[in-house]
């Protein structure tokens, strides 16, 4: 008996994936509701593989999800909550239709329901590292968002929020020591931090008030930071009892107001007595700013909050206490022939003792919360700023003299500076003012010091960043150069294959050609006008500027011929070489015979180059020939996979050329100039 | 009072020395600064004087009257300021009215008005005669002697040098010494400086002015008299101008006054009762009442109240949701977002100059659209950290990357982390593999039409061609002399030529049309070979006869023979050809055994007896195959055993002869295949395709080909290894390019045949979409023979 015939699109690419129409109307929730849940619930839409067979023959543009996965939704508990908020909204609607606005507030105070995202967290990151994994969009976002003002879309309780728990990520970053890398880009500025091996990437904006325009929707935005608020927040607590913290950390919201931003909290050891730790400031404020100052310091520079910074790092590395002391060796390769291993770099202590023996005093003009995040990251514990710059710091006195380091940002003065300073000197204390009077003994640098320092993990040269310096270009520590792309850090010769420096120099050469040759034009003609009466001189001069002409005239079709890959041009060049050679040897011959000694002809720069440059073109050109016939042996697949590989390959080789022809000719101009 | 700031300032700031500012040629000015500080007794004439340097400064002629009628100082007492405004009215009309350039340290205005007029006087007076009379008069001085008196000299207007920089040329010397004299040094003709007008003399001077009270300069239009004010009026004016109120006396801000809660004020009270008691004591009643409330209060039934406060924010974080945590099933179909890649040098604020775009890439950048940029963002470069402005698209950015978070499919790729060089084959390099034939050695020229094949004799000393002309031809090899030639078919094209491969004997074999000939040019050959060649051809024709006169069957007799033997006719045969064989239709390949007692030719249009095998002992034609499945292309003996391979246009059969069965039956995926050779060792065959395919089967390993080559753009005619030792084939192709290759057979069976493309050959050319038409090997020498549709012969070595 034959079965019955199966009817099709009833089993396999057909039943497992479902439209978002469909999905939506099997969940019975609105669109905007599905959109929300997606994201809370991280599911996103699949690309069969088989789009025809999925959507039963239609071509059309749709988007997937796996059923499976509109399935696991149905059981989730927001769905109630969403039906939950949509009869309530309802109800709202009627009592604001009937006007009774008091019913409509109290409706939506009592009824309203709070949706509550934790059970997701855990679902979505079932262990503590796959929460790390995926903190790096959370944190740029958040971190973007505590920089935003409030709007109708944004309300200030959510930046409120944002604020607080990027800050407290930051203090744990700053007590853990895990922040590894900093980078300025123009965009703002990426940090990464190493937290139980995982590596967090967040981008933090510049403060400057963020465009908004355009087709930005806040409501998607609104939900993924409703999400990720959440994601933080738990993370925090994690990471805080993790380190023997008592989380929340206390917010002082005075210090807050007064732009305190990381200065507002203060962390609390769980052993710890909480009023011990705290620093008394906030009782009351109306204290005078200068005892401030100084009660300010005194507790910055008590013992309570190295103590608990001990007792974490003590508690962190508790385990590897034994492992601390031997310390790591470092594994040399005897021979060359071995494979590197990656070896463990930069301890956590050794991050955080990079600016431990320093008093830092940030200028206004720098950006103060950026700075303050990273020098206490890397062990500094006296940050002190101008008063302007907000509440918190070590010091707000410039003439402080503690302070090891000042971070400037401003030019120095074009005039000597050393007039003004004796009026200042009547209040007694000189007052140093950056710009017109440097402290002796203080090291006075720009912040991308501060930056490339912990990058290379190591203090740089001061000098090199001083005042009005011209920086050091700032590069991103996370580009691991790859054999034979360009690298910035080497220098030019160093990477540059065989000839290519040569043929730089020839088409810079080109370049200036054409104006070299008027100069010589013009040279000619006054000598012409000068040499009528010797007669001769004429004909020579215009000779050789024939000569020149022609020279470069030949020259250049035959890098043409050159750049084609015909058998020909690589016979002819042999053969012309033979012919010079056999030239070479008849002059010799000649001069022999008529008793003169033959001058060595030294070969001009010009000829070296074209020298080197065509023996490398010949060798390329062997190498691509001999490649040619192993692609020749390749099968079809692997052939057309080599194809890509080698488009990649051929891209990267190109736009690494392109950076280092661009660098020889930079560093043509510089020494030219420099010449001058 | 709303007094002219500037001038508050200007008074201000007298004291202090002059600014360094001012530059050391103006040093009139200085001077006459320091004097007027020196000579100070009022302060308001320098005061005037600072304001007057102030305005020359500012040109400001237009708003200078109108500050001076808004110039007004509050001690001043009201009389003497009325007086002082209209003066300085007048005054900043004079001002404004002199020239700009004016410079103080020049002489006063009235004595540059009296040279004007006393200069114009001269110029009404004398104005004709002047240069008539000579400029002198003679005088007799106190001796008695001449004396030439000489005028004035009258500077007309084009010699007046008054503009230009006067200087006082007395040095160093402190100007007090010249207190006492109405100059204040000599200038560079020695001419005396006067001293500038100062304040005081110039108050004298407007004192002098007799202005009658009220005066405005200006004329009433009702009577035509000048409009004169009075103090009323002008207060009026002045009131109005300052937005007050003009009525004299009105305090826009009086004290309040409680007429009616106040008890002082009434100075007749309402009542004259006595205040009462309640006034003074607290309310019993309201006492009672707030102590309910506290009473209410501290037992708790009133609470305070409380803000609604959203502490569950703040409740929200209170436990670890990771206390008991279990990692997740590894094989789920969850794939985790892609992170974003770190940024590059290009991202850096201040990044080296080599990744800054030129010109050229800013504007290709800029024209893009703005999904098919590479990068989102330009290179710039900031040369200090305070100078980098916000980032635009931020939050486009962070917004986009969310909705690839929830709206983009994720597939998971496999990263192509594939070393290229690992790819590419390990080849030989060619200087080991030598030798192989590089280049056209000689070309033999002769033939007419194209050359469909061509043949090495064993000995490796001619080399036979046929062609479309219906000759074949024998060349001598090293020289590319023809040196035999007979027209077997006037109109049929000789399409195979083959040498039998035993080297005692010499027989060639050639196929025109239907006929195979077989030929002993016995011009080129010694004696004793021609006569052993002979002696094998001849030995058939008794057999024959004696078979045909055995089985005379008589059913057979209309059935044609599948091949008939016999002699040529009698010029042919002077010539060397011995033998002709007809079979039924059109020859289109040969091939010996390797014995050369067999040989097979395969006519595919001949269906069931389109293979035929020849045997030349017994003169014998036989067809192998009832009835073949597809059409038959061509035919080969295995090279050591009895196996027959034949191959039809899509595959290839292998038949054991001895067993008389069907061995293997080999599929080479082509559609068209043109020609087949057997390697010398017998497991390995070489396979030619009319769709551009030269495919090596491995007999051993499959039926599929071990290796397909596709390097030719055109069809493959033909195919050959080098039957002499050397690891070689060839193929020649349509588009008329021979290629040779290595391609070598190790005994071992572990190991593949390795082969390595060596060379391209060309230099045929291609007529009417026709190349080579065939290659043959040299028996012992790496050389090869190509046939050329172009009409050539030629030899590579």
């Amino acid at each position: 008996m034959a079965g019955r015939s199966k009817k099709k699109g009833t089993s396999g690419a057909a039943k497992n994936y479902i439209t978002r129409t469909r999905a939506v109307k099997k969940l019975q929730i609105s669109l905007p509701d599905f959109r929300r849940l997606c994201i809370f619930k991280g599911i996103y839409p699949r690309e069969p593989r088989n789009k025809k067979k999925v959507s039963k023959g239609s071509t059309a543009a749709t988007t997937f999800y796996y059923t499976k996965d509109i399935q696991y939704l149905l059981h989730e508990p927001l769905l109630a909550k969403f039906r939950e908020h949509k009869a309530v909204a309802k109800k709202i609607g009627r009592a604001l239709g009937r006007g009774e606005s008091g019913d409509a507030a109290r409706l939506e105070k009592n009824l309203m329901p709070k949706v509550k995202l934790d059970h997701i967290i855990k679902e979505r990151y079932p262990t503590f590292v796959d929460a790390l994994r995926d903190l790096d969009d959370a944190l740029s976002m958040l971190f973007l968002f505590a920089n935003l003002p409030s709007s109708e879309h944004i309300p200030a309780k959510t930046i409120a929020l944002c604020q607080r728990l990027t800050r407290e990520f930051e203090h744990y970053v700053i007590t853990s020591h895990a922040l590894r890398k900093s980078f300025l880009s123009i965009k703002g500025i990426y940090y990464q931090a190493t937290i139980q091996g995982q590596d967090i990437l967040w981008l933090v904006p510049y403060r400057f008030v963020q465009r908004t325009g355009g087709d930005i929707d806040f409501r998607i935005m609104g939900t993924f930071v409703e999400f990720y608020t959440t994601l933080l927040g738990f993370v925090n607590y994690r990471l805080y009892t993790s380190v023997g913290l008592v989380y929340p950390p206390k917010f002082n919201a005075k210090s807050d107001e007064q732009g305190g931003e990381l200065a507002a909290f203060k962390l609390e050891g769980k052993g710890v007595n909480g009023t011990e730790a705290a620093n008394g400031d906030d009782e009351d404020a109306e204290i005078n700013p200068e005892a401030q100052a100084i009660a300010d310091r005194i507790a910055a520079e008590g013992d309570v909050e190295e103590e608990v910074a001990d007792a974490i790092v003590a508690a962190a590395e508790g385990d590897d206490e034994e492992e601390a002391t031997e310390g790591i060796d470092k594994f040399e390769p005897t021979a060359q022939d071995g494979d590197v291993l990656p070896q463990p770099q930069a301890s956590r202590a050794e991050a955080g003792s990079l600016f431990a023996p320093f008093t830092f005093y940030l200028s206004r003009e720098t950006p103060r919360a950026s700075l303050e995040f990273i020098l206490r990251a890397f062990g500094c514990k006296r940050v002190g700023w101008d008063s302007i710059l907000g509440d918190g710091a070590f010091t707000t006195d410039e003439s402080d003299p503690s302070i090891t380091h000042q971070i400037i940002d401003r030019p120095s003065l074009a005039n000597g500076a050393a007039a003004p300073v004796s009026n200042d000197s009547e209040n007694g204390a000189p007052k140093a003012q950056w710009p017109r009077s440097m402290m002796p003994g203080r090291t006075y640098v720009q912040p991308q010091w501060v930056w490339d320092s912990i990058n290379q993990g190591k203090l740089l040269r001061p000098d090199l960043y001083g005042p009005g310096a011209e920086l050091p270009p700032h590069l991103s520590p996370w580009v691991k150069p790859k054999k034979g792309e360009y690298d910035p850090n080497l220098p030019l010769a160093a990477q540059q294959p065989e000839g290519e420096a040569e043929a730089f120099e020839d088409e810079a050469d080109e370049e200036t050609f054409e104006a070299k040759d008027d100069d010589e034009d013009m040279d000619a003609i006054v000598d012409r006008a000068g040499s009528v009466e010797v007669g001769e001189g004429m004909d020579v001069d215009g000779d050789s500027d024939d000569d020149s002409d022609a020279s470069s005239d030949s020259d250049a079709p035959a890098a043409n011929d050159d750049d084609d890959d015909d058998d020909e041009s690589d016979a002819e060049s042999d053969i012309s070489e033979s012919e010079a050679a056999r030239l070479q040897h008849q002059a010799e011959l000649e001069a022999e015979a008529t008793g003169k000694t033959l001058k060595k002809v030294a070969p001009t720069k010009k000829e070296q180059n074209a020298a080197i440059r065509k023996k490398a073109d010949k060798a390329r050109k062997a190498e691509e020939e001999e490649r040619e016939r192993q692609k020749m042996m390749l099968s079809n697949k692997k052939r057309k996979l080599l194809k890509r590989i080698e488009y990649g390959a051929n891209k990267r080789d190109t736009e690494s050329e392109g950076l280092r022809r661009k660098r020889a000719k930079l560093e043509k101009a510089k020494a030219a100039a420099e010449a001058i | 009072m709303s007094v002219n700031p500037r001038k508050r300032k200007a008074v201000a700031k007298e004291a202090p020395p002059p600014p360094e500012s001012e530059s050391e040629n103006e040093l009139g000015d200085g001077l006459l600064e320091g004097i007027l500080s020196h000579s100070d007794d009022d302060s308001e004439g320098s005061e005037e004087e600072d304001e007057e340097d102030e305005e020359e400064g500012d040109d400001t002629d237009a708003s200078s009257i109108i500050e001076g009628l808004s110039d007004e100082d509050e001690d001043e007492d009201e009389d003497e300021h009325d007086e002082h405004d209209i003066r300085e009215q007048m005054r900043n009309l004079k001002t404004s009215d002199a020239p700009p350039k004016r410079k103080p340290g020049q002489q006063t205005h009235d004595m540059d008005l009296d040279a004007a007029d006393s200069s114009e006087l001269d110029a009404a007076d004398d104005g004709d005669d002047e240069h008539l009379k000579p400029n002198y008069t003679v005088h007799t001085d106190a001796n008695g002697n001449t004396r030439y008196m000489y005028q004035e000299i009258d500077p007309v207007y084009e010699s007046d040098d008054s503009d230009a920089e006067q200087t006082n040329t007395i040095g160093n010397i402190d100007l007090k010494y010249y207190d006492e004299y109405p100059h204040i040094g000599y200038d560079i003709n020695g001419k005396k400086i006067m001293r500038p007008a100062k304040g005081e003399a110039l108050d004298a001077l407007l004192d002098s002015i007799d202005i009658p009270k009220g005066w405005t300069g200006l004329t009433d239009p009702t009577t035509g008299k000048p409009l004169n004010l009075t103090e009323e009026e002008l207060s009026v004016l002045k009131k109005v101008t300052r937005n007050e109120v003009i009525e004299e006396g009105y305090d826009p801000y009086p004290d309040m006054i409680a007429y009616f809660s106040g008890v002082d004020q009434e100075i007749m009270p309402l009542s004259a009762a006595p205040e009462p008691k309640r006034r003074f004591i607290p309310s019993k009643h309201e006492a009672k009442r707030v102590m309910k409330i506290v009473k209410a209060i501290r037992e708790g039934r009133i609470a305070p109240y409380k803000p609604p406060e959203d502490d569950e924010e703040q409740d929200q974080f209170t436990f670890d949701v990771w206390a008991d945590e279990k990692p997740r099933d590894a094989n789920s179909m969850h794939i985790a977002a892609p992170k974003l890649p770190p940024p590059g040098y290009e991202a850096s604020y201040h990044p080296p100059p080599e990744y800054l775009p030129d010109q050229a890439e800013q504007d290709a950048w800029l024209e893009q659209d703005e999904e098919d940029r590479e990068r989102e963002f330009l290179p710039k470069n900031y040369e200090a950290l305070r100078k980098v402005p916000g980032y635009e698209t931020f939050v486009k950015e962070r917004f986009e990357r969310s909705l690839d978070l929830y709206l983009a499919p994720r597939v998971r790729r496999n990263r192509l982390n594939i070393d290229p060089e690992s790819l590419l084959p390990k080849l030989p390099d060619p200087e080991d593999l030598k030798p192989f034939p590089t280049t056209c050695a000689a070309i033999f020229r002769g033939q007419e039409g194209r050359v469909r094949s061509v043949s090495v004799d064993p000995l490796g000393i001619f080399v036979a061609s046929g062609g479309d002309d219906g000759y074949v031809r024998i060349w001598e090899i090293l020289t590319g002399r023809q040196v035999w030639n007979a027209r077997l078919s006037s109109e049929e094209a000789v399409d195979a030529v083959s040498w039998r491969p035993v080297k005692e004997a010499s027989i060639l074999a050639a196929a025109a049309g239907e006929h195979v000939y077989l030929i002993i040019p016995f011009a080129l050959l010694s004696p004793d070979v021609e006569q052993h060649s002979r002696d094998i051809l001849d030995a058939g024709w008794g057999y024959a006869s004696s078979k045909s006169q055995t089985t005379p069957a008589p059913e057979d007799a209309p059935k044609t023979p599948p091949g008939v033997w016999s002699r040529p006719e009698r010029k042919l045969e002077n010539k060397g050809v011995l033998i002709q064989i007809e079979v039924r239709s059109a020859i289109k390949t040969l091939s010996w055994h390797r014995r050369g007692d067999y040989f097979t030719t395969v006519s595919p249009r001949g269906q069931s007896s389109s293979v035929a095998i020849h045997t030349i002992s017994k003169h014998l034609t036989q067809l192998p195959f009832r009835r073949l499945k597809g059409i038959a292309q061509t035919a080969q003996f295995h090279p050591s055993k009895a196996i027959f391979f034949v191959a039809t246009r899509n595959t290839i059969r292998s038949y054991d002869l001895a067993k008389q069965e069907l061995v293997k039956i080999l599929q080479p995926g082509a559609k068209w295949i043109s020609s087949i050779d057997v390697h010398p060792g017998g497991d390995n065959l070489l396979v030619g395709t009319y769709d551009k395919r030269l495919l090596w089967h491995d007999l051993d390993l499959s039926t599929k080909p071990y290796k397909t080559l596709r390097f030719h753009s055109a069809a493959i005619r033909a195919v050959a290894y080098h039957k002499g030792g050397y690891p070689l084939f060839a193929d020649a192709s349509d588009d008329g390019s021979l290629q040779i290759f290595h391609g070598k057979v190790v005994g071992d069976l572990m190991e593949n045949a390795t082969i390595v493309p060596l060379k391209v050959l060309r230099g045929h050319k291609v007529k009417q979409r026709l190349g080579v038409m065939g290659v043959e090997w040299h028996p012992r020498e790496p050389w090869c023979v190509s046939a050329g549709a172009d009409g050539t012969v030629r030899l590579w070595n």
